[in-house]
């Protein structure tokens, strides 16, 4: 996992520094940021140590019975304290529905990778397949296996099964996500079609007009529930656009922490487009103090850019808890309402 | 978007001058009662010299002004901006530029700290409807294109119309061929470049964030011309940026195209 191994080594353990003792890359490739915060990761990873125990423990026992992961009151709130990471792809296979479409579609993705393809979608996709995790040891040319012809195929054969979308920049980060957690590409296939079919709004079509929506509905939730902030984003003339988009777009890759993702993308797909709503107003919520030091509009920006930063998204475990309880009440029929108010509104122009 | 725009004028009067010292002294922000809100440059985000602000990053600056980098997909928008904030460039370390992201970058302008607040942006078509309408609040845009890549090229006129439409009138355009290190490659001559910036008169030069050639000479040419339409010097001589454009740019030296 994470951390080197120590057996043996008490004696030196003294000298050594946090830095010393974690490895440069994490469980999923990425390599560390350079200003990765050593000392603190390991306190926190200490604690979570335990976390995943009894977890996988509570898991294996669900598990174990026939009906385990039926939708239900108990799975909801054991996908809220996180999958572990073995069970994690079947998990989302089956909550999310991709393992049922998979099921009833036997050879549909290999044969839209023996089909014709679209120039135009190979050139955008080839384009994005370098730059897409360049981070990350298993998406480098140079690594074997390596990751981007997966990533290319599931791009295209997405592309061609949903023709209205083709591919939007952004999804190379999520089909790389799915690549790295299910390590199989007719998987990532699916799931990525129940993310962009079925869990969230029009976010990709050409004319964004989900993903527009979702800003202006997340600036409305602002105003209601953390006002001050929407009053200075006002005064300042800040679009909400500016600041979010890739928060939607991207759905927190490269926002937050992998591991906190991952934790995010567990209630995603059990609960729906509602998590990213929840986790946008527990960042704003929680660092409010932050924001609204800001004087100008250059100080807004930076600010959006702080939040994301630090001990707070670092603990996922915690942060997760704190999305259900920090912003208060948000029903899918509020969200709903707003939706649709917001999209009249852009419709309209 | 047009109740964001009849918010923000709500809620500009008061607030934002009372919490904002460096804003303090301002005109009259965005406009908002005069006649057209929308014809008229708010340089919101400039800050006036004589009452220095502290930003994030500890570092003081005078003016601030915000620049966006435009152009086709894998143009080298990210590139050229890593290459200026940090003189750097690792080949293989960038990642597509998803929806709209920024660096900041404080430039020391004859004395004067000038931050530019750089807005990198998808080149992806199907976004420029969400980045455009961040367009009338730019000062200076930069535009792209790769020597290497024809379509960048042909489509720099469809990106100019885009900028016509949705930018202010005054706004700052410069236009720019990335990636001349790739002599062997290159498609597009470099009088080709100057012909088309001279048919819609912005000025014109070859980069390369690769090599870094010309890359500090396109931000700086943007925050001179900038601080000098905002600070108005007695006996200055008036700051001519297509002729300082001509004076200091750099040739790719190897090719000769």
């Amino acid at each position: 996992m994470d951390y080197k191994g120590i057996g043996g080594r008490s004696g030196q353990e003294a000298e050594e520094t946090a830095k010393d003792r974690i490895h440069r890359i994490d469980a999923y490739g990425f390599e560390r940021p350079k200003d990765f915060d050593y000392a603190s990761y390991e306190e926190f990873y200490s604690g979570y140590l335990e976390i995943l125990t009894r977890r996988a423990i509570k898991w294996s026992k669900l598990l174990q019975r026939n009906n385990g992961v039926e939708k239900s009151l108990k799975v909801k709130r054991y996908i809220r304290k996180g999958i572990p990471n073995e069970h994690r792809a079947m998990i989302w296979m089956i909550v999310s529905g991709a393992q049922a479409e998979m099921d009833l579609n036997p050879g549909y993705y290999r044969k839209l990778l023996e089909g014709e393809k679209n120039d135009r979608l190979v050139e955008a996709v080839q384009t994005d397949l370098n730059r897409t995790f360049p981070d990350n040891v298993r998406f480098r040319k140079t690594s074997s296996p390596c990751l981007q012809q997966e990533l290319y195929n599931v791009l295209v054969a997405y592309g061609h099964h949903n023709k209205n979308i083709g591919y939007c920049q952004g999804m190379n980060f999520i089909t790389g996500y799915l690549i790295l957690i299910t390590r199989d590409e007719e998987k990532s296939f699916w799931l990525l079609d129940a993310l962009i079919g079925r869990i969230l709004p029009d976010y990709y079509s050409p004319a964004m007009i989900g993903l527009k929506t979702d800003q202006e509905v997340l600036g409305e939730l602002i105003r209601m529930k953390i006002p001050a902030v929407a009053d200075l984003m006002d005064s300042q003339g800040v679009m909400w656009t500016l600041v979010v988009s890739r928060w939607f777009i991207c759905l927190f890759i490269d926002i937050l922490p992998v591991e906190t993702v991952l934790r995010i993308w567990d209630c995603l797909f059990y609960e729906g487009s509602k998590i990213l709503f929840r986790v946008a107003l527990t960042l704003i919520k929680q660092q409010q103090a932050r924001i609204l030091e800001a004087k100008n509009f250059p100080d807004v920006c930076d600010k959006f850019k702080e939040i994301i930063k630090g001990p707070f998204v670092m603990e996922c475990h915690t942060f997760i808890q704190k999305i259900f309880t920090a912003p208060g009440s948000l029903s899918m029929k509020t969200i709903n309402k707003l939706r649709d108010t917001c999209k009249a509104r852009l419709v309209q122009g | 978007m047009s109740r964001k725009k009849s918010q923000k004028s709500r809620g500009s009067g008061g607030s934002s001058s009372s919490s904002s010292p460096a804003a303090s002294s301002l005109p009259p922000k965005d406009g908002g009662k005069s006649c057209s809100p929308d014809s008229q440059v708010p340089l919101d985000g400039v800050v006036v010299p004589g009452r220095p602000s502290l930003s994030n990053s500890a570092e003081f600056y005078d003016l601030a002004f915000k620049v966006m980098l435009v152009g086709d997909s894998g143009v080298g928008k990210t590139c050229l901006l890593v290459r200026f904030k940090d003189g750097a460039f690792l080949a293989g370390s960038f990642i597509s530029t998803v929806g709209i992201d920024f660096r900041n970058k404080v430039l020391n302008v004859d004395g004067v700290k000038v931050k530019l607040q750089i807005w990198d942006t998808a080149g992806q078509e199907r976004f420029r409807s969400v980045t455009h309408a961040y367009y009338r609040d730019a000062h200076a845009l930069l535009l792209l294109y790769d020597v290497t890549n024809k379509t960048s090229f042909d489509n720099i006129k469809a990106w100019l119309t885009e900028i016509h439409e949705y930018a202010q009138q005054d706004v700052v355009v410069m236009l720019l061929g990335n990636k001349v290190d790739s002599a062997h490659e290159r498609v597009v001559k470099k009088e080709e470049g100057e012909k088309l910036a001279k048919e819609y008169g912005v000025p014109f030069m070859e980069t390369s964030a690769k090599t870094g050639l010309n890359v500090d000479l396109a931000f700086m040419a943007i925050g001179k011309e900038l601080k000098h339409r905002s600070m108005k010097i007695p006996n200055e001589p008036k700051f001519k940026l297509h002729e300082y454009v001509k004076k200091e740019v750099k040739g790719s030296g190897c090719c000769k195209s």
